[in-house]
């Protein structure tokens, strides 16, 4: 009888199903480049309330109380280190889709994150309710880059200002890697 | 076979073309290492500078590559990128900011206030820190490279003698 080759099998099984993985996620990513999905624009937040007056309300560039308290109550809170939506420290554009919230933060990062940045989209769905989406990062990243890195290049903002740390260590994992391979192999009598 | 035999016999051709095409290699190595405003960065910079070394040794032999690039400056290059990156780049800012600047805070640093908060962070960022990558990475594919070959050498000579 011919004898079961359990190690082997297991690796191949497990690099198959691997496999199916990548293949599953990369099905489930949205399309590349979409400006839309909500990786690259905004993110839905669970508030749906009723139009009626607030809409006018946003117009005239005050957020209405009833959406404050529904923002708070999913935790958008200062405690949660969210910024606030007190007067004065915040302003609506009206787009044709709907309506921007830009936030100026203060606090501490005053001096270094000065002026307002998009950070709720307010939209009036088809029944007459409103939904408030949150946008996402890379919407921030855009269009903030340039202006506080002084470099015209997203990708190395990134990787070497915005995440120095990561590629420090980063550096750092060559490095040992680097002085394990001498450690291992170099000769001494060869130096 | 001996050492010697071998570098003897080594192609005209392969010669001919490495020594025209290193010098353009590194050059194309540097600016993809500096240049933040194309693609890359230091990371693929520093490769494309090692992949000039190694053609270089396939090319040449172990022996002319280790004089164009001793394994001294080799080990010297590994830790003057991290130096680099962590020492300056990182401590100006909390020294020359006297604390007021994070660790790794570009903006914290002096020069800031003087020419203008964006411009210098862009400087610090793109061309000193990626070099320090560039550096690092450089000298350490160089040196993993250099220790793989020598113990391919030995083997082979080890096995010479026998026969």
């Amino acid at each position: 009888m011919k004898k079961l080759h359990l190690l082997p099998t297991v690796a191949l099984l497990s690099v198959i199903l691997l496999g199916a993985m990548f293949m599953y996620v990369v099905e489930d990513i949205p399309a590349f480049g979409d400006p839309n999905s909500p990786p690259n624009k905004y993110v839905p937040l669970p508030i749906s309330i009723d139009a009626d007056g607030l809409a006018g309300s946003l117009d005239a560039g005050v957020v209405p109380a009833e959406l404050k308290t529904k923002i708070a109550e999913i935790g958008y809170t200062r405690e949660n280190h969210f910024p606030s939506l007190e007067e004065g420290n915040y302003k609506i554009d009206k787009t044709e889709e709907g309506w921007d919230v830009l936030i100026t933060k203060g606090e501490k990062y005053e001096e270094y994150h000065p002026g307002p940045e998009k950070w709720y989209f307010i939209k009036e769905e088809l029944g007459g309710k409103l939904k408030v989406y949150r946008y996402s990062i890379p919407v921030r990243w855009q269009e903030k880059t340039e202006e506080e890195t002084g470099l015209p290049n997203m990708v190395t903002s990134g990787l070497a200002d915005y995440r120095g740390y990561d590629t420090m260590y980063e550096e750092t994992v060559i490095f040992t890697a680097a002085i394990s391979v001498i450690m291992l192999l170099r000769r001494r009598e060869k130096l | 076979m001996s050492t010697e035999k071998r570098i003897q016999e080594r192609d005209v051709v392969i010669q001919t073309i490495a020594k025209l095409m290193i010098p353009f290699i590194q050059l194309y190595g540097l600016y993809v290492m500096v240049g933040t405003e194309g693609a890359g960065g230091g990371f693929q910079g520093g490769t494309v500078l090692a992949a000039s070394f190694i053609l270089l040794v396939v090319a040449f032999g172990v022996d002319k590559g280790r004089m164009k690039m001793p394994e001294g400056w080799n080990a010297v290059f590994k830790s003057l990128g991290l130096y680099l990156y962590a020492g300056v780049g990182g401590l100006l800012c909390i020294i020359l900011s006297l604390g007021a600047a994070e660790y790794l805070n570009y903006y914290g640093i002096p020069l800031a206030k003087i020419i203008g908060g964006p411009a210098t962070r862009g400087f610090w960022v793109g061309n000193i820190v990626e070099v320090g990558i560039g550096v690092t990475v450089m000298a350490a594919f160089v040196s993993i490279f250099y220790d793989l070959v020598r113990k391919e050498e030995s083997v082979e000579e080890e096995g010479g003698a026998e026969k």
